[in-house]
């Protein structure tokens, strides 16, 4: 970053007196893998991917942006886009058209960030060598017209012998932390200095890191998982899925609020079951996630179940559990669970009323009960409204409502790329501290016997570095004095 | 602890406003002083502000004091909140203007000493000011912490290494606006454009890592308290962009054509989004709605 890094003119094949278009040239392969690799390299290329990619976030921060997981609903998706049309009119198919209401995962986006990438790859493979040579086998000897031209530099004639002028000039820039090479013989002496000349190397650190990053983004969607809406009633046992094999039961949940109502806490009782045995129990809450090998359950909400009894006319009971009353009816005024019961092939829906809402239908201490043929839609083959505690037969079942209960709600997530992710954000944080707070600082020096003592030229390359300015002023101020005296100043 | 805090709050406030009306005196003082002379046909070099060669007050000197009290009434009231609420000052938007304005007086304070430009003051102090006015408005009573906020580590190093980046930034923009406001041939009493390029280049490269660490810890932030460590929330897609475009500036300076007004504009575009980022939860939404503007 600190350095200039130029575009090549690539020369073109022939340039006739003909415009470019029917010029008949013919472009090699070789030329097309010239011309990529200068476009990846350009630091242009980067500057406008790197705005390019500014533009879409300030589109995603300004756009509603689709929950995750709803453009692949064929249902929800057109009503929540219905739901935007008050907003944004006639645009709303334009823009969702363009993918601009999921724009992390437009083509536009995924684009430009492979781009970025291409380009980040082609310049640290570009870069890497020539820092290498620079940190390892630095350039020690410089002729008369580097001293000539360097942006810092200062001559001093001595009346010193050129080894002493070496070691006080060596001497200088040990004292600056500096490291010094010296190549040459008595009578003309080359010295090279340098300081944190790893620096550097933090810009190809922080570039590869965030490709790091990018890796284990894209590992974590390939091989991860994430369910953030999972359920649990108070009392009940639900499986997490994923091939986990493991199920959650949660004990208890406490919401709590500090006296202004705002909340204070939330916390869920957990127990965590592999394969039906016991593994892990834990309290979680909001900022204290409950870890059990690679999958983690993140507190994330909460709201009212039901505990529902279900038994087949023999009175054998084929559902007993908790039902989270997880979804809200599209009017607002009611709270839906699903009860599926494979066994009949029927899926029954416990409807109770929204908190705040009456429903002279559904009263409190009552659900109401919608049963379907499981995979089909249309109107339910039976309804019924059952108060707690009785028992009621619908659609040949019998259904009770034993009690009212909370239920919490989860994220459990699996995330194998996180790990990537957090190497590449150190790395990332320590390549660009390097960079910036370690900047690579190099000058050399030229002494040469003169007659009655020795020619001194100092001089170093400098761009926006202050302090270093003004620290070579004073290491030249240094030198004078010690070389010859303070008349000389 | 909580009145002492408030007390802070306003001495700070006045010692900013004084701070300000001292520069401003002076940097005018300065150019009709500059002007006279001209007039009288004596050829002066570009004075500093403050720089008073007839002897007499050096308003500037005053005004850099000012500015050193104003930190030190910031910092006492910044601690004494802390002390009151039990967790670092940041956790809506009244404690955290007073930290991002202490944040642009901090970094002015370092750059001040560094490059004895008062100049940069001129534009400087009053995004502090800002700030501060602008906190004067919010309800300053102490809420509780919501669940999500109930991470007093994270939530005090996460937000204190944004003041430090958002500062940076404040002056790197307060730089880069005195280099577009200069042009090339320069007006007098302004520092030279190459100075003003390198003041807003070491501010970047300060904020830049800051800004970069910011987004990791919230990222770890995040992957704690919301199960992932990037959810595209407006706040953090904000500061994406925020990097991006100080990402670009860096680039920039170092490709033809892109250095000078077109490297300060980045920068002027760099502290939009970052205002964006830092006002962007109160129009936004998201996760990061902690505001304590909207608490019914």
């Amino acid at each position: 970053m600190t350095q200039t890094v130029r575009t090549q003119a690539i020369p073109r094949a022939d340039r006739g007196p003909t415009d470019d278009l029917d010029a008949g040239r013919t472009v090699s392969p070789a030329d097309i893998r010239e011309r990529l690799w200068h476009f990846f390299i350009s630091m242009r290329t980067g500057l406008a991917l790197m705005l390019g990619l500014a533009v879409l976030g300030l589109i995603g921060t300004l756009l509603v942006q689709a929950p995750e997981g709803l453009k692949s609903d064929p249902q929800a998706y057109p009503a929540w886009l219905e739901s935007l049309r008050p907003r944004y009119g006639g645009w709303t198919g334009v823009l969702d058209a363009l993918g601009l209401f999921s724009i992390f995962s437009s083509i536009w986006f995924r684009g430009i960030v492979m781009l970025l990438t291409t380009s980040v790859l082609a310049c640290s493979v570009n870069r890497a060598p020539h820092l290498w040579k620079q940190a390892v086998h630095p350039r020690t000897n410089m002729s008369e017209t580097f001293f000539a031209h360097a942006p810092l530099s200062a001559s001093i004639a001595a009346p010193t012998h050129p080894d002493a002028a070496l070691a006080e000039i060596q001497a200088a820039f040990r004292a600056r932390h500096f490291r010094t090479i010296v190549k040459g013989d008595g009578d003309t002496i080359h010295l090279y200095a340098d300081r944190f000349r790893w620096g550097p190397f933090g810009t190809v650190i922080a570039h590869l890191s965030l490709i790091f990053i990018l890796a284990g983004a894209l590992i974590g969607t390939a091989w991860g998982f994430r369910n953030t809406g999972l359920a649990v009633p108070v009392g009940s046992r639900v499986d997490v899925g994923y091939g986990t094999g493991l199920s959650i039961e949660a004990k208890s949940f406490t919401d709590s609020y500090y006296p202004n109502g705002s909340p204070s806490d939330f916390t869920s009782d957990l127990v965590l079951y592999r394969d039906g045995a016991q593994i892990d129990a834990a309290t979680i809450r909001v900022n204290q996630p409950l870890r059990a090998g690679d999958v983690t359950v993140y507190q994330s909400f909460y709201g009212a179940a039901a505990a529902m009894k279900v038994a087949d006319p023999t009175g054998t009971v084929v559902f007993e559990r908790g039902v989270p009353l997880e979804w809200t009816s599209s009017d607002g005024k009611h709270r839906v669970g699903q009860i599926i019961l494979p066994d009949v092939g029927l899926t029954a829906y416990v409807i109770g009323a929204a908190s705040g809402e009456v429903d002279p239908q559904i009263k409190p201490g009552q659900m109401g009960i919608e049963v379907y043929t499981s995979g089909s839609e249309g109107s339910p083959i039976a309804t019924g409204v059952i108060s707690q505690g009785q028992p009621a037969k619908i659609a040949g079942l019998d259904f009770t409502f034993v009690r009212e209960r909370q239920f919490t709600g989860l994220i459990v997530a699996r995330d194998p790329g996180a790990v990537f992710v957090w190497i590449g954000a150190s790395l990332l944080v320590f390549g660009i501290s390097l960079v910036f707070f370690f900047p690579s600082r190099r000058a050399w020096a030229l002494i040469r016997r003169r007659p009655g003592g020795s020619s001194i030229q100092v001089g170093a390359v400098v761009r926006h570095d202050v302090s270093f300015e003004a620290d070579f002023k004073r290491l030249v101020d240094e030198l004078k004095l010690a070389l010859t005296g303070p008349s000389a100043i | 602890m909580f009145k002492m805090s408030e007390y802070s709050f306003i001495a700070g406030v006045i010692s900013v406003g004084l701070a300000l009306g001292c520069y401003v005196i002076a940097f005018v003082a300065a150019r009709v002083m500059r002007q006279r002379t001209a007039l009288a046909g004596v050829g002066t070099g570009g004075g500093t502000i403050g720089v008073d060669r007839r002897g007499g007050v050096n308003l500037g000197a005053y005004g850099t004091l000012l500015v050193y009290l104003a930190l030190a009434f910031l910092t006492a009231s910044l601690v004494f909140r802390t002390i009151a609420t039990g967790h670092g000052p940041f956790a809506n938007m009244y404690e955290f203007s007073i930290a991002f304005a202490w944040g642009t007086l901090a970094m002015y304070a370092y750059f001040e000493r560094r490059y004895h430009e008062r100049a940069l003051g001129l534009v400087a102090l009053p995004i502090a000011l800002a700030l501060l006015l602008y906190a004067m408005t919010i309800p300053a009573t102490i809420d509780p912490l919501v669940p999500a906020l109930q991470n007093n580590l994270l939530l005090s190093v996460h937000v204190a290494v944004a003041v430090v980046a958002y500062g940076t930034f404040s002056v790197a923009f307060a730089a880069a606006i005195l280099y577009l406001v200069r042009g090339e041939d320069g007006r007098r009493g302004l520092p030279s454009r190459e100075l003003l390029d390198e003041i807003s280049y070491k501010a970047v490269v300060i904020g830049f890592p800051f800004l970069t660490l910011t987004i990791v810890l919230g990222a770890v932030w995040a992957e704690v308290a919301w199960g992932t460590y990037w959810s595209w929330d407006p706040k953090e897609t904000a500061s994406l962009v925020t990097w991006l475009i100080y990402g670009s500036y860096l680039h920039a300076r170092v490709v033809r054509g892109w250095r000078g007004e077109r490297a300060a504009s980045l920068l002027l575009l760099g502290f939009a989004a970052t205002l964006f980022t830092y006002f962007g939860n109160l129009f936004f939404g998201g996760l990061h709605s902690y505001s304590g503007l909207n608490n019914q």
